[in-house]
């Protein structure tokens, strides 16, 4: 057994002769298991032979945009102002009557139509983004279902639709 | 290289603007360009997306305040133009943005610019099954071998999430790859 004088922790026998030896079995099995991916290592994509030598943003060789020669309008300002009359009566009337209507609130949107607004429009967001803006605390499962979920109806899911459990419990050192 | 602030400021000076920004073509234009290409899948199309990004850096350098990091701001127009440029083109097309990656991918076969075998070809077929943010974290990750944190700057998504996106995509592709 191997023995530091200074200290007395002791090294299993010929534990440092073999070191070099143990480290290159790992280093190998690790690129072997690399090497295993399914996953090709480049993509295939090319460019057109010295595309990026001459490439120049066309912002650079264009010139600014000149500015427009402005025309004034002076010789056509009287039926402007005509015009300006008849749309502000017309704005006084239908402006008024408006305002007898009753004011829209969020009330008064149908629930199915909040549903469709939400199922047509894409917010581009993510479950996990979605998870870091609501917090968990906030939310119950019986605010998106209808009816409660037993523990046994949960774990049938999983086991139907999560492929490796792991998943759900991923130790993020593993992936870096 | 240049400093980027330094680099910054010289795109912001009217004298300076021209040098600095062949400086920052330059310093960007082949990563940038991968970045794109591996988004909209076509030479042509990546080429009218790079172009467009730089016009945008060019036009809204006053507006950048160097609250992130220059690469990053550049990254994520870059990303934002390219996902744009796809939905512009399902849309004129009248056809759902599937659709369009299903095509797109098809239309590769085709492609003088791509030189993949059929492993890279249904590579391309399993990275259009995904969704765009798993895509991107992918891409950027595993062929542009970026870094997290620096992912993380561009998509301003947490890196606890960006690994779990990339681990899923990983996954995914690989089962994708497998099957028959």
């Amino acid at each position: 057994m191997g023995k530091d004088k200074k200290n007395k922790f002791k090294t299993p026998e010929g534990y440092f002769d073999n070191l070099h030896d143990r480290l290159m079995d790992r280093i190998q099995q690790e690129d072997s298991q690399e090497e295993k991916s399914v996953i090709p290592k480049s993509d295939g994509f090319a460019v057109p032979e010295t595309y990026f030598e001459n490439f120049t943003p066309k912002v650079i060789s264009q010139p600014e945009p000149q500015e427009v020669k402005v025309v004034q309008l002076k010789s056509y300002k009287k039926i402007y102002y005509s015009i300006a009359g008849v749309a502000a009566v017309l704005l006084l009337f239908f402006g008024l009557n408006w305002n007898k209507a009753d004011t829209l609130t969020f009330d008064d949107l149908a629930n199915s139509e909040l549903e469709a607004y939400f199922d047509a429009t894409d917010f581009n967001l993510s479950s996990y983004e979605i998870a870091e803006v609501v917090s968990l605390e906030q939310i119950e499962l019986s605010d998106i279902l209808d009816q409660n979920l037993g523990e046994e109806q949960i774990l049938e899911y999983l086991d139907e639709n999560v492929e490796d459990i792991e998943d759900l419990n991923l130790d993020y050192n593993d992936y870096d | 290289m240049i400093a980027e602030e330094t680099l910054v400021a010289e795109l912001k000076h009217k004298e300076s603007q021209a040098r600095a920004f062949e400086v920052l073509v330059n310093t960007y234009k082949e990563r940038l360009y991968w970045h794109i290409r591996r988004i909209v899948l076509n030479h042509d199309d990546s080429d009218d997306v790079l172009q467009n990004t730089f016009i945008k850096v060019y036009r809204n350098i006053d507006g950048f305040k160097g609250d992130s990091k220059l690469y990053s701001w550049i990254y994520r127009i870059a990303t934002n133009e390219a996902l744009t440029f796809l939905k512009q083109k399902s849309r004129k097309a009248g056809i759902s943005d599937e659709e369009l990656k299903t095509a797109m991918v098809e239309n590769l076969q085709s492609d003088v610019y791509f030189e993949g075998d059929e492993i890279q070809l249904k590579l391309q077929k399993a990275l259009a099954t995904l969704p765009d943010k798993q895509k991107l974290v992918f891409t950027m990750k595993y062929f542009q071998e970026m870094k997290y944190d620096e992912i993380s700057e561009v998509l301003e998504t947490s890196v606890g999430a960006l690994k779990t996106s990339y681990h899923l995509a990983v996954k995914k592709i690989e089962t994708y790859l497998k099957a028959d």
